[in-house]
């Protein structure tokens, strides 16, 4: 097991987490179960209270968990130093068969949590607290996956061995590779660049369309057409290097951290999409989700633009594509 | 309208330490009413008026203003609903001592952001209304007792609202200045203000402008 202080930091935050969401849990199931907004009594009342108190351990929780995302990927970077053979987070995430269901149970769960958020401040927002039962409902089950991240985080780190030879990423995410990963690069390129921009400018027709469902259903094309095209085509003209197809590299020093960025506006355009759907369900207020719409189009103009960037950089430079 | 219904507060410091503050009360108080609520110390007359001002939560029951069931707002609205419908009077001001009569008395408004003249025109009319304009730029802690209750009831002024509850109103005031004081309530009555005083000063039982005088003893109204 590697206990560096980064995993240890991990390892620490979700065992605090683990008891505070467990109290939660237990409290969750008691409000979901008795909740009558319109009762006087006594129970109603503490229960009233302790929705208030519950919903604040969550938010915390949560809120600081999509924080720790940044910091986890950070870790991995950061503990691949001491992995035989691994150049970065994508090693480590290959050393054992846990990280890559970890990393998608976190990216699912970030996506959950923030969502959780948004319906709790929706719950806020109304008078008759409309929304507590489908709040604390949604927690009961969101909460099965915090448990179960907790459990898979714990046992990659515990079960990764630091003698054994892990793969680099230019193994990994190659076409020669034996991973889940090597199926993608059976891709056409071109047709992945023409499915991303098209998805682009289909999200730029239902921005102006605002038509609520199209756009959540564009966005959740975008982010999938996203990330293969990063890890295919735009991720070589980051590292300027054509057999380079690494998501994780463009998060390290040597790239500016520029991978951060990538991924930050990828993920709050995408998220803003997805909660527009959202806010169409729990409310009506236009007004806010016509600032949703903006906020999601921003950031994910901000990222076509800044992946674009980097091939037309290249061209420009030197005449030619990789 | 302000309805109370089957409104019981208990306050449980631990299983040994529990106190009925008010124990099953009803009670319907009409618009434009003046109600004095008379009752010895820890009789209760302060839940109530915290409880109808949705300061506090009761335990079970309820409190409508209005048809808004006061009680089951939750914090945020609870705090809306106040500040546009609610004056409230405490027995020790709850001034900020370190700040002028004009800041104090503004507080109230910081929420609705006015412009300045809106602000300055309001903030000159209650300082008309209620004699205190001369010491405008005064810091409150300077200020005398009498000085500062016209400031506290300035400041539950300004948003001009409908329903004025005041707790122990006269307890730091000489005899005088609490005549002036019921001489302030009279003009608010007049003006159409419902009002809910809890007092247990004599000089409030006898007013020819109460239109009920209910005691509370024990939790529980004697009507």
């Amino acid at each position: 097991m590697i206990l560096s202080p980064e995993v240890l930091t991990i390892i620490i935050i979700n065992i605090i987490f683990l008891v505070f969401g467990t109290i939660a849990f237990i409290l969750s199931l008691k409000i979901f179960f008795n909740w009558n907004i319109n009762a006087t009594s006594k129970k109603q009342y503490n229960l009233e209270k302790q929705s208030f108190l519950t919903a604040t351990i969550i938010k915390y929780i949560l809120f600081i968990k999509i924080l720790l995302f940044i910091f986890f990927v950070f870790t991995l970077d950061k503990i691949s130093n001491v992995l035989t053979g691994a150049m970065c987070a994508a090693g480590v995430i290959d050393a054992t068969s846990y990280g890559i269901y970890l990393l998608l149970f976190k990216l699912i769960n970030i996506y959950l949590f923030g969502f959780w958020l948004f319906i709790h401040k929706f719950d806020m927002n109304t008078k008759e607290l409309k929304y507590t039962k489908l709040k604390f409902g949604f927690y009961l089950f969101i909460f099965i996956l915090f448990i179960s991240e907790i459990i898979i985080e714990i046992t990659m780190f515990s079960s990764i061995d630091v003698d054994k030879l892990v793969s680099c990423c230019g193994t990994i995410y190659s076409n020669s590779s034996e991973s889940y990963i090597s199926s993608i690069f059976t891709l056409n390129q071109s047709l992945i660049l023409i499915v991303f921009y098209s998805l682009f400018a289909l999200l730029i027709l239902f921005y102006f369309l605002k038509n609520d469902y199209l756009y959540l259903i564009g966005n959740l094309l975008f982010l999938i057409a996203s990330i293969i095209s990063l890890i295919i085509f735009f991720g070589t003209y980051i590292y300027e290097l054509p057999s380079h197809h690494c998501p994780f590299c463009m998060l390290q020093k040597e790239y500016y951290y520029i991978g951060y960025f990538v991924y930050l506006t990828l993920f709050l355009g995408t998220f803003y999409g997805f909660a527009i759907g959202i806010s169409n369900m729990l409310s009506q207020d236009k007004q806010k989700i016509k600032s949703y719409y903006k906020i999601s189009m921003t950031f994910i103009i901000i990222y076509t633009l800044l992946v674009s960037y980097f091939p037309l950089f290249f061209y420009l430079k030197n005449g030619v594509f990789l | 309208m302000i309805k109370i219904k089957n409104l019981t507060k208990i306050y449980e410091v631990n299983k040994n330490n529990i106190t009925t503050a008010l124990n099953n009360i009803n009670l319907e108080i009409n618009e434009g009413e003046l109600i004095i609520l008379k009752g010895s110390s820890g009789s209760g007359k302060s839940t109530i008026l915290s409880t109808i001002a949705g300061l506090s939560k009761p335990t079970s029951g309820e409190v409508i203003i209005n048809n808004e069931r006061i009680s089951k707002l939750p914090d945020n609205f609870a705090s809306i609903f106040r500040r546009e419908h609610i004056g409230f009077i405490f027995q020790k001001y709850n001034l900020i001592p370190n700040i002028s009569v004009k800041e104090n008395i503004l507080i109230p408004l910081i929420p609705q952001n006015p412009s300045s003249e809106v602000a300055e025109k309001l903030l000159i009319n209650v300082m008309r209304k209620f004699k205190i304009e001369h010491k405008k730029d005064d810091i409150v802690k300077n200020l005398s007792g009498g000085e500062q209750q016209r400031v506290a009831i300035a400041r539950s002024q300004i948003n001009n609202p409908s329903i004025i509850i005041a707790d122990e109103p006269t307890a730091n005031l000489d005899k005088e200045l609490s005549i002036h004081f019921i001489d302030i309530l009279r003009e608010l009555k007049q003006a159409g203000k419902t009002i809910i005083v809890a007092t247990h000063d004599p000089l409030f039982f006898d007013l020819d402008f109460t239109d009920r005088l209910i005691e509370v003893s024990n939790g529980e109204l004697l009507l």
